[in-house]
């Protein structure tokens, strides 16, 4: 309801008059390398609420922070229970305490971005609807907060490697390179679960049984050699999930090896999915938080 | 803001369409998807220095219609252009009731876009204006409703728009603290260049606007100056 005299003229839509004015337009789809700069721009905020969030999942109980050990703790004590004396899965792999921990965090840190994120637009609903930033940062920070919570589990895996009679090597410097590899790979799969499920909410209820499936079969349990040496060994070897337990083997276990190419295909696996679910997840930008 | 819709989309419930047969029992639970059409075609120019009221029944899009000027929800049709930044005063959303006041504060400053040199720069005058003590230091579900209030409303005016968006009701808590806050909204009008309020109250939308929007059913019923406009409103409401 414009009062000027450009009301009066129909040939002008909004569009050129907003253009004739020098106005932006408000909201919508920016361009890829405008989204990566605002994306740089809110970082901090990113960061603080991954932190926040990490840290108030443990709040309000008598323990508080020191939950932050205990949960990873006593996962390990219970997965070793079942899997390593009472189903004895082990079939002579040495020491498989340290063996399945590590392949236990590591696919939990990984399953539990993609399923942390999975509802993540929906559940900040009310930051979505009260300010305005890039919309990825969301499933960003549900991964900054899973991987602030990795970071004790990891203490408690090389404790129980060190316990276990594993020697002090420097390849358990690999570790590092191993999770932020993983990192990048789980927030990749975190975009994709993001978006998905805002799409079709029906989705979040498919996702834990994806996840379970990929842990039983990703050499959590069993060493992959029971794959067999054909293309099904091929394939479930080079899979990302299975690539990423294996590399931190090589820097829990002594004497593990991986091929040298695996490292290639988890640089590859990482980037890949990084890089394509930014672009899934942007392509949707004007439309989260339709209620 | 040119022709713009919003449109949401409800799970889990169907409105029955009068005169229409009874849904089916099934529809109600299995596929129960609704869409509710807000904000239907409305087309407005604001300009410079202008105060608009947004006045209409409740569910009558105004709140809607100013997150679609934010940018905060998404538009089934149209567009919104402006001239610098829009935002809507009001951070309760990326506050954690699980942690603590401070930092709730860092956290909602860089929200709204602060940088960490700028949260630095502002976090003592925010608590401090926010006056609940010691609480600060305790996590925010042990505040009462008044002290959280004023925690958020302190957050939220930190930044300073160009374009500024009020949902009512804003200035809460005891007499001195109203007091304060009105002060701060002031201020903050001062340097924002065109102001939005949507508000039930005739006499704050006659006090602090100049032009009134009146708003029914998603579409716009009326547009010119406040008086006017309230006027042909409190006499529709009879």
């Amino acid at each position: 309801m414009s009062t000027t005299a450009e009301a009066e003229r129909p040939d002008l839509d909004g569009g050129d008059l907003a253009e004739r004015y020098g106005l932006r337009k408000v909201g919508g789809r920016p361009t890829l390398r405008v989204y990566i700069r605002q994306v740089w721009e809110r970082r901090h905020f990113a960061i603080a609420f991954a932190r926040a969030k990490a840290y108030s999942g443990n709040q309000g109980s008598y323990l508080g922070q020191l939950w932050a050990i205990l949960t990873p703790l006593l996962w390990a004590a219970l997965y070793f229970l079942v899997f390593g004396m009472l189903l004895k899965t082990d079939r002579g792999i040495d020491n498989f305490a340290a063996f399945l921990v590590t392949g236990l965090f590591v696919i939990r840190f990984i399953n539990g971005c993609m399923n942390g994120s999975a509802g993540s637009i929906d559940k900040s609903h009310n930051l979505i609807s009260s300010l305005q930033f890039p919309r990825i940062l969301i499933p960003m920070a549900y991964a900054g907060s899973a991987f602030i919570n990795l970071v004790p589990a990891l203490v408690v895996l090389f404790g129980i490697s060190l316990l276990t009679g594993e020697p002090i090597r420097w390849q358990m410097l690999l570790i590092v390179p191993t999770v932020l590899m993983a990192f990048v790979f789980a927030t990749g799969l975190a975009f994709f679960s993001a978006r998905l499920v805002d799409e079709v909410a029906d989705l979040n209820n498919i996702i834990p049984f994806t996840n379970r499936a990929i842990m039983y079969s990703s050499g959590v349990f069993f060493d992959l050699s029971r794959y067999g040496d054909g293309t099904a060994h091929t394939i479930m070897s080079h899979q990302p999930w299975a690539i990423f337990i294996e590399l931190a083997r090589v820097a829990v276990l002594g004497g593990y090896t991986v091929e040298p190419d695996i490292w290639l295909w988890a640089l590859g696996w990482a980037l890949l999915t990084f890089v394509t679910g930014f672009i899934f997840f942007w392509r949707a930008e004007a439309k989260y938080g339709r209620g | 803001m040119d022709d713009v819709h919003v449109t949401y989309r409800t799970f889990g419930g169907k409105r029955q369409v009068e005169g229409a047969k009874k849904p089916n029992w099934m529809r109600q639970h299995i596929g129960a998807v609704d869409l509710v059409k807000a904000v239907q075609g409305v087309s407005f120019v604001a300009h410079h220095g202008e105060s608009i009221g947004l006045i209409g029944h409740n569910g009558s899009g105004k709140s809607t219609l100013m997150r679609a000027m934010a940018g905060l929800v998404p538009l089934a049709g149209g567009a919104v252009y402006t001239d610098g930044t829009a935002s809507l005063l009001g951070v309760g959303g990326a506050l954690m009731k699980d942690l603590s006041g401070e930092r709730n504060v860092k956290l909602g400053c860089l929200a709204l876009g602060l940088t960490p040199k700028e949260l630095d720069a502002q976090y003592e005058s925010v608590v401090e204006f926010a006056g609940i003590g010691e609480f600060i230091q305790l996590p925010m579900r042990a505040y009462s409703s008044g002290m959280g209030a004023r925690l958020r409303f302190a957050i939220s005016t930190a930044a300073r728009p160009d374009i500024l968006l009020i949902d009512e009701a804003l200035a809460t808590g005891d007499q001195q603290f109203k007091r304060r806050s009105q002060e701060r909204i002031d201020e903050i009008k001062e340097h924002a260049g065109t102001i939005l309020l949507v508000s039930h109250s005739m006499s704050t939308i006659r006090e602090s606007c100049t032009r009134a929007l009146w708003l029914h059913r998603g579409k716009l019923r009326m547009d010119g100056p406040v008086d006017e406009v309230v006027d042909a409103y409190e006499d529709s409401m009879g």
